[in-house]
């Protein structure tokens, strides 16, 4: 439905956001991991027509939507990480006029619109203007906004950025049913944001797709790798040095150190089932391939079983 | 002091590293090269009756420092209006508020700041004066001194006030507005003719003791000085004759006077700490309503895998289908696009606002005789909107929208709806003038009405989308609009004048032609901007 192919973006002053990037999105959700700076906003732009490619394709339904974007933005909708509304509208005028610049007809925007108040849970704030409303209740105007024209592909950048933990879940439920026939693209640096709904995930660093693949693939390529154990406070920059160390916690017993490792780290590690994060910390630093060996050090750390 | 000259020297640093700052100094360069004409040249600035120094040191130091101190005292208030604006938008205030400095000393670095960038183009103009006296040729003798002597005592003092007076209206919540932006106009007008004439406190804008030393070199050099000293762009229509005017020493009084204006600025620039909020939005007016972006600090860490517990324990929890049973349907969206338009661009107007417009109305619907209202009240209804015309182009980008619709459709469309919407604010406030023209069945009236309803909307869309602020348009319209009022006919875009004027029969179509012009730098501005931002 929709190919990213061969896009580069490099930005004025020779940034390279985006390198040689190729994705074919079907209906689905696909879940874009990354640490900041990784190009994953640069490349939603660019998948969203808001951004031109240096080089590269866009192609929906095998349309160039560089050169002719109506056809891809009637069909989209796209949440960016940041973003205003005119404060002293209500969020129904605000909706309404979007609808309007969408090309939807008044009467279907009038019951459309009252169905995603309501789907947000707006319902009862549709009176007051935008400007007084908090940044949860704001992200969840864009979500709906997002909705308004029925859109065939949904493009969301860090969308659940300043929502609580509930509405979290909730928006992650709702992206969840609507990627039943839609493609849903989802970034986020969050890895608890997408395990649980994405069914494809890419992870993105320097630009440059690293992985792409189902949960369970990433996690397979971590298999074996996840090791814990407990360790002197001392010694912690010293495995830190040596490892990828996902998780760190601090008992009256030492520090437990969840870590990636090819091989057994210490005769007391414990090896455990991988999750996600340690899939996605494994891509990032590359440690999926051995241990980094910029941090080999010659001294011994005291160690012992969890 | 240190943090004070930190703060001045960042703000500064900021400012002069955007692109604006570039047009700023060729501004400043222009203005240097108008001030300075050729002599076959059609206007000039500084005359005293029908003579003009001859372009030595002393003469093209002073005429350009007086150009300079009276334009960049209206322009570089605009220019350097949103030094705490900035801090607000880039939530740097915040950050600064928290510190130890004192909110005194913020005020002072601000100040600094906006003193610094109105000097740098004050530095322009002096070394353009030093250009344009060599390009001129009529002295070559090159007498530093005297040539940027006015710069320091004439030209300084005023840029100094009006830094300080650009922080004072930006700390009043109603003078934070445009109201504030009009008001300098009048302030401007006001101080810059007023300010020239003798006997005032601190010799006013110090242009008097310099006319006084022309008129008495003159004066010894047996020339008739029956006319009067004019200052400010003036049509020519034959050469000025000469006099040799070698500067004038100022006295300990006078130099005392300009310094006094330099403290008086100072003491303005401090005053707004007395109500200053440091930027407590608990204080402070609202913020902008606007989804931040994720900080970086949330990047550090990884929150806890929550459970699935959604609003809907223990029922099943319903699906987007189920919500969503509306298809939206593509349907006509001209009307509904045009209204939105007009819903965003009147957003927040107030009654008074609505007020004053049907009392306009009403007013040229009562006047007695076209003339007067075609002549007075036609001017006065074309400029009570502008505040509100000053908001096209500027919108979208101020409230963060633009990002969001940047991936929506019709593009041109939504840009030709914005128009329509100026258009119609342009002639809601018009009405009444256009009422009792087409009762008076004045035809070219009603055809001057039409290029100026037209060309309105047209030049604030043009210079909010290229500058994506609302002053430039403010400190181009209310000058342009000046000059209709004041009875000039080349700049007569509403046909206010067209009873006295030979231009009126073409004025129409003219202000058609330039609002098509208007319009085309509009798209491509838009189209032009997706590639450079690409």
């Amino acid at each position: 439905m929709l190919d990213l192919v061969n896009l580069t973006k490099v930005y004025k002053g020779g940034k390279q956001a985006v390198t040689d990037l190729t994705m074919r999105l079907e209906p689905g959700m696909i879940g874009l991991l990354g640490p900041n700076g990784a190009g994953k906003s640069s490349l939603m732009r660019i998948a969203s027509t808001v951004t031109r490619p240096t080089s590269g394709q866009v192609l929906f339904h095998g349309e160039d939507a560089v050169a002719k974007p109506n056809a891809l933005r009637r069909s989209l909708g796209y949440l960016p990480q940041d973003f205003g509304v005119y404060p002293n509208l209500t969020s129904r005028e605000f909706l309404r006029y979007l609808a309007a610049a969408k090309g939807v007809s008044a009467k279907s925007a009038k019951a459309r619109i009252d169905e995603l108040l309501e789907l947000v849970n707006l319902t009862e704030a549709v009176k007051r203007p935008l400007g007084k409303y908090s940044g949860g209740m704001l992200r969840r105007v864009g979500i709906a906004q997002v909705l308004l024209a029925d859109p065939q592909v949904i493009i969301v950048d860090e969308p659940t950025a300043g929502l609580d933990p509930e509405e979290r879940v909730r928006f992650r439920n709702l992206l969840s049913d609507l990627a039943a026939d839609k493609v849903v693209m989802l970034s986020t640096h969050i890895v608890s944001d997408v395990e649980s709904v994405a069914s494809d995930i890419a992870v993105m660093a320097g630009g440059r797709l690293r992985r792409r693949g189902t949960p369970e693939d990433l996690l397979r390529s971590v298999s074996g790798q996840v090791w814990e154990m407990l360790v002197d406070p001392a010694s912690v920059p010293t495995v830190q040095a040596r490892y990828t160390v996902s998780r760190l916690v601090r008992t009256t017993e030492g520090v437990r150190v969840r870590l990636l490792s090819p091989q057994s780290p210490h005769q007391d590690a414990v090896q455990l089932t991988p999750d996600l994060e340690d899939a996605y910390l494994a891509i990032i630093r590359g440690s999926a391939e051995g241990p980094d060996p910029r941090g080999f050090g010659e001294r011994p750390f005291p160690a012992r079983a969890v | 002091m240190r943090m004070l000259t930190g703060l001045a020297v960042a703000d500064f640093r900021d400012r002069v590293r955007r692109p604006a700052y570039a047009v700023i100094l060729a501004s400043a360069v222009a203005l240097g090269y108008v001030a300075v004409p050729d002599s076959d040249a059609k206007w000039m600035i500084m005359q005293i009756g029908d003579h003009r120094g001859t372009y030595n040191s002393a003469y093209v130091g002073m005429v350009t420092a007086l150009a300079s101190g009276l334009w960049i005292t209206l322009g570089g208030f605009y220019v350097v209006r949103n030094s705490i604006e900035r801090d607000r938008s880039t939530r740097v205030g915040q950050l600064l508020a928290a510190t130890p400095l004192r909110t005194s000393a913020y005020m002072v670095g601000k100040f600094l700041s906006n003193l610094m960038l109105l000097s740098s183009m004050l530095a322009v103009l002096a070394v353009t004066a030093l250009v344009m006296q060599l390009a001129r040729g009529e002295s070559h003798d090159i007498d530093l001194i005297a040539l940027w002597q006015p710069f320091v005592l004439i030209a300084l003092p005023l840029v100094a006030l009006t830094a300080a007076f650009a922080l004072l209206f930006e700390s009043l919540p109603l003078l934070r507005t445009g109201l504030g932006n009009i008001l300098w106009f009048c302030v401007w007008m006001v101080v810059s003719t007023a300010g020239q004439g003798p006997g005032l406190p601190l010799d006013g804008i110090g242009v008097n003791s310099v006319v006084r030393s022309m008129y008495a070199d003159m004066v010894a050099q047996g020339i008739d000085v029956g006319g009067s000293f004019s200052l400010g762009l003036t049509y020519l229509d034959k050469p000025l004759g000469l006099f040799t005017w070698d500067g004038f020493t100022p006295t300990a009084d006078y130099a005392l006077g300009r310094a006094a204006l330099l403290l008086i600025a100072v003491v303005i620039a401090v005053l707004p700490a007395l109500w200053f909020h440091r930027f407590d939005p608990a204080r402070g007016r609202p913020s902008l309503a606007r989804v931040p972006a994720q900080s970086q600090t949330e990047d550090l860490v990884q929150p806890a895998f929550i459970d699935e517990v959604g609003p809907h324990q223990g029922s099943p929890r319903p699906t987007v289908a189920t919500l969503l049973r509306t298809r939206p349907d593509p349907g006509a969206v001209t009307l509904r696009l045009w209204a939105g338009e007009v819903r965003i661009l009147l957003q927040g107007v107030r009654w008074w606002w609505w007020t004053g417009a049907a009392f306009l109305t009403f007013s040229a619907l009562a006047s007695p005789e076209i003339h007067g209202i075609v002549r007075v009240m036609l001017p006065l209804s074309w400029i009570w909107p502008i505040l509100i015309w000053s908001r096209l182009g500027t919108q979208r980008h101020e409230y963060h929208v633009d990002g969001m619709l940047g991936a929506y459709p019709s593009v041109r469309r939504r840009i030709l709806a914005e128009w329509a919407a100026g258009l119609t604010v342009t002639v809601v406030a018009g009405i009444g003038p256009f009422i009792r023209l087409v009762a008076a069945a004045d035809w070219l009236g009603l055809a001057g009405w039409a290029g100026g309803a037209l060309f309105i909307p047209s030049l604030a869309l043009a210079l909010g989308t290229l500058s994506r602020t609302h002053r430039l348009f403010q400190a181009v319209y209310l000058p342009l609009w000046y000059s209709v009022a004041n009875g000039l006919p080349i700049f007569d875009f509403m046909g206010a004048l067209r009873d006295s004027s030979e231009l009126a029969a073409a004025q129409p179509s003219v202000t058609l032609a330039v609002s098509a012009a208007l319009m085309a730098v509009v798209f491509m501005t838009g189209a032009l901007r997706r590639f450079s931002r690409d």
